[in-house]
């Protein structure tokens, strides 16, 4: 019926449509961002009148910085081990949540209801718990490893924030995982059935090549969140004992706000939007090439 | 036809409830705009970063608006989540800058730019001295000294009563040797010596920096400590004042209530140990006041003694604790009017020298003021101990203006040291290193 005829009227029509959405993206997000690596070019302090043009050193001083690659690396296995534990307690509870357990209903709002406690808070009740309930109840029945703080030990420490991001983020990818299951056609399930598929051959043949889409998205969600989690190492440990746990948002936001290094911090935040934008591209990319049609 | 004629409809209803809700907006700060004129009231805010004193700031603002009924003070919170810098900054950059804004004062000379010279007014001749040493850029007065603060070994008199037999004398202990019979003597009680907080604010701000201030009387001397630390010409192994202050640290690792899991403790357990008389010391500044009262079971007892660094009573540092202005309050002049800039004036001249505002400021805030003329004599027992040291002229300089990234980075040693991962090489080794990497 209205076939927009001349690029002013298609011009005219995308800009109804698009025009407030590109307007508000392009001010909030699209500006800021390239004033930002502009920032990482001058030694602007946040809040001088003036600033000087500097080049690159920012980035060389960036990475120059042996604690700031500590902490990159710290945020890989911290990225490594949370999205490998959440994907697979996700998808395992899910599966069991769809096979027509008693009260699945139940449970499912039960395993999603620590998403919707904010990060700050979470950190405060889990830093509670690692301080008094579990080395309570550790010197009271003489478990040896619960005995001890865990966030004064480095290590421990580590595995209490790994523990707390499971906890938080596992029930939310349940939910995808469930939206996925429920979505698998039954009349593929009862083919394979009839066939003489059983569970476990219908689980790796049929359902885990039909839920690749719901993969791509979890993954690429637990990836993100990962590598730029933020809220949750600031309550718990606060980058300690000593500096250890500190992950790379933190970091990148103690250096610029704390220490006081505006431009060094901003450069590194930019580096780290690459690492990012890099790694979940590629993962999508290539997590795309394993979905099948159904 | 009909329905598009109603969807266009529905969009013009849209698009004007929008603009009407967005003039409703403008007309009201018009109209708030015009009565401010009328009656003259204006409105300034006051960015707070004392944190623990945000309820009762904003009742001193509410009295001084019952006073000043022209003028509304706001005071702003900063997050938990949040460095006051950061607030500040923030607020900068959105073009909402706060008529005042208290910092820390390191970060004074960063706003020289922004803050409103403040050499002309009547309390920088009032203020005492070195108060304004932090405040002053390019010889210009630009921030208020909002809190005199000092720290040291905090003692419950109780306790220490009881474990000297009689009435303690905080003035005996003046080398390491009578602090380790002190602790002996609480031990004997059944009580446990001293906590030492592990946090990286006290360890690398408070605790560390004694060992520069101690070096010398001459706070010149100091400074050329801190630079020759710089260009790495300072040999810490061989530093008698360093070792010194670090052969206490070992001592009060030997006593510490946390020993077997020193990193463990919390800043809110500190007061409650104190104040519940389950240790005799903890190393800490008088803004704990408000919490150890909470717990308080010495009848309001407590005071200071100094961290001694030597076994020779006259050494410097043995008999004197750090004392400074460590809160300044900055006005903005770019981006509040002259008469928010004047009201902000009057504001921190009512703190100074109408008697509500000193009631308010040594009672009500617990501060020790900056200031000569106010001779209202705080009730709190640190604060009394405090002007003591100041009175007897036993004060070392409090390092305020050490870099932002100092207590961070050496307090992450410290605590290392603390918890025995590092032997004192390796902690040597990293403060050389941070102080030669500094910028």
């Amino acid at each position: 019926m209205n076939q927009e005829k001349t690029l002013l009227a298609k011009l005219k029509t995308y800009l109804i449509f698009a025009g407030p959405t590109i307007f508000a993206f392009f001010t909030v997000m699209i500006l800021p961002f390239l004033y930002g690596i502009y920032l990482t070019f001058t030694d602007w302090d946040g809040i001088s009148a003036t600033h000087a043009f500097v080049g690159f050193s920012n980035y060389l001083q960036a990475f120059k910085d042996k604690v700031f690659w500590t902490s990159f690396l710290l945020t890989l296995k911290y990225v490594f081990f949370t999205v490998i534990l959440i994907n697979v307690i996700a998808f395992f509870l899910a599966y069991v949540l769809t096979s027509g357990l008693k009260g699945q209903n139940f449970f499912r709002a039960g395993f999603f209801t620590p998403n919707l406690i904010g990060g700050v808070l979470l950190g405060f009740i889990w830093q509670f718990i690692f301080s008094e309930i579990l080395v309570y109840f550790g010197k009271s029945y003489n478990v040896p490893i619960f005995s001890n703080f865990w966030l004064s030990d480095p290590d421990k420490a580590f595995w209490a924030l790994v523990i707390v991001t499971v906890w938080q983020y596992t029930g939310y990818m349940m939910v995808i995982y469930i939206a996925g299951l429920v979505n698998i056609p039954r009349d593929l399930l009862e083919a394979a059935s009839i066939d003489g598929a059983n569970s476990y051959q219908r689980l790796k043949n049929v359902i885990l090549p039909l839920m690749v889409p719901s993969f791509t998205i979890s993954v690429f969600l637990t990836l993100q969140r990962g590598f730029m989690v933020y809220d949750i190492n600031l309550a718990l440990t606060n980058g300690g004992p000593y500096k250890s746990t500190e992950l790379i948002s933190l970091h990148i936001y103690n250096t610029a706000f704390l220490h006081q290094q505006y431009s060094t911090g901003q450069a590194k935040a930019i580096f780290l939007f690459f690492v990012v934008a890099t790694v979940t591209l590629l993962q999508v990319y290539f997590s795309k090439k394993l979905e099948v049609e159904n | 036809m009909k329905r598009k004629i109603l969807s266009i409809m529905l969009t013009f209803a849209l698009v004007f409830s929008l603009m009407a809700g967005c003039g409703t907006k403008s007309s009201n700060n018009g109209e708030s705009n015009s009565t401010a004129t009328a009656t003259k009231t204006v409105k300034i805010t006051l960015l707070n970063s004392k944190a623990e004193s945000q309820a009762q700031l904003e009742e001193v603002a509410k009295i001084f608006i019952k006073e000043n009924p022209n003028i509304i003070v706001e005071v702003i919170p900063t997050a938990a989540d949040q460095t006051p810098f950061e607030k500040v900054i923030s607020m900068y950059a959105a073009g909402n800058a706060p008529t005042m804004a208290m910092i820390d004062p390191g970060e004074v000379s960063k706003f020289k730019d922004k803050f409103l010279d403040l050499s002309s007014e009547k309390w920088v001749s009032d203020a005492i001295d070195g108060a304004l040493n932090a405040a002053t850029v390019d010889g210009k007065v630009i921030a208020f000294p909002f809190a005199v603060e000092g720290y040291g070994l905090i003692y419950n008199k109780a306790v220490l009563d009881k474990a000297f037999g009689g009435n303690f004398d905080p003035s005996s202990i003046r080398t390491r040797d009578a602090l380790e019979e002190a602790f002996k003597k609480v031990e004997a009680t059944g009580v446990k010596a001293i906590a030492i907080p592990p946090m990286d604010w006290s360890l690398g701000g408070h605790f560390l920096p004694i060992a520069y201030t101690a070096q010398s009387k001459d706070p010149a001397q100091v400074a050329q400590f801190l630079s020759d630390l710089k260009a790495g010409k300072v040999d810490l192994a061989n530093n008698k004042v360093f070792n010194g202050l670090m052969d206490t640290f070992d001592m009060m690792k030997k006593y510490n209530i946390d020993k077997d899991d020193p990193l463990s403790a919390t800043y809110e357990r500190g007061p409650q140990l104190i104040g519940k008389g389950e240790v005799g010391f903890w190393f800490m500044g008088n803004w704990a006041w408000p919490q150890i009262k909470e717990f308080d079971t010495a009848n309001e007892q407590y005071g200071f003694i100094p961290v001694p660094i030597s076994n020779n009573p006259d050494d410097y540092g043995n008999s004197g604790i750090p004392v400074g202005a460590t809160k300044f309050i900055g006005i903005d002049k770019t981006q509040n009017s002259a008469e928010q800039q004047d009201a902000a004036k009057k504001f921190l001249d009512w703190l100074v020298y109408s008697s509500t505002g000193q009631d308010m400021l040594v009672n009500k805030l617990n501060i020790i003021p900056a200031f000569k003329n106010i001779t209202l004599q705080p009730q709190n027992p640190l604060a009394k101990s405090i002007l003591q040291y100041v009175k007897s002229g036993n004060t070392l300089e409090f390092m305020t203006t050490l870099p932002p990234d100092h207590w961070p980075n050496v307090g992450a040693s410290m605590q290392k040291y603390l918890a025995g991962k590092i032997d004192r090489k390796t902690l040597i080794d990293e403060i050389e290193n941070y102080w030669k990497n500094v910028q």
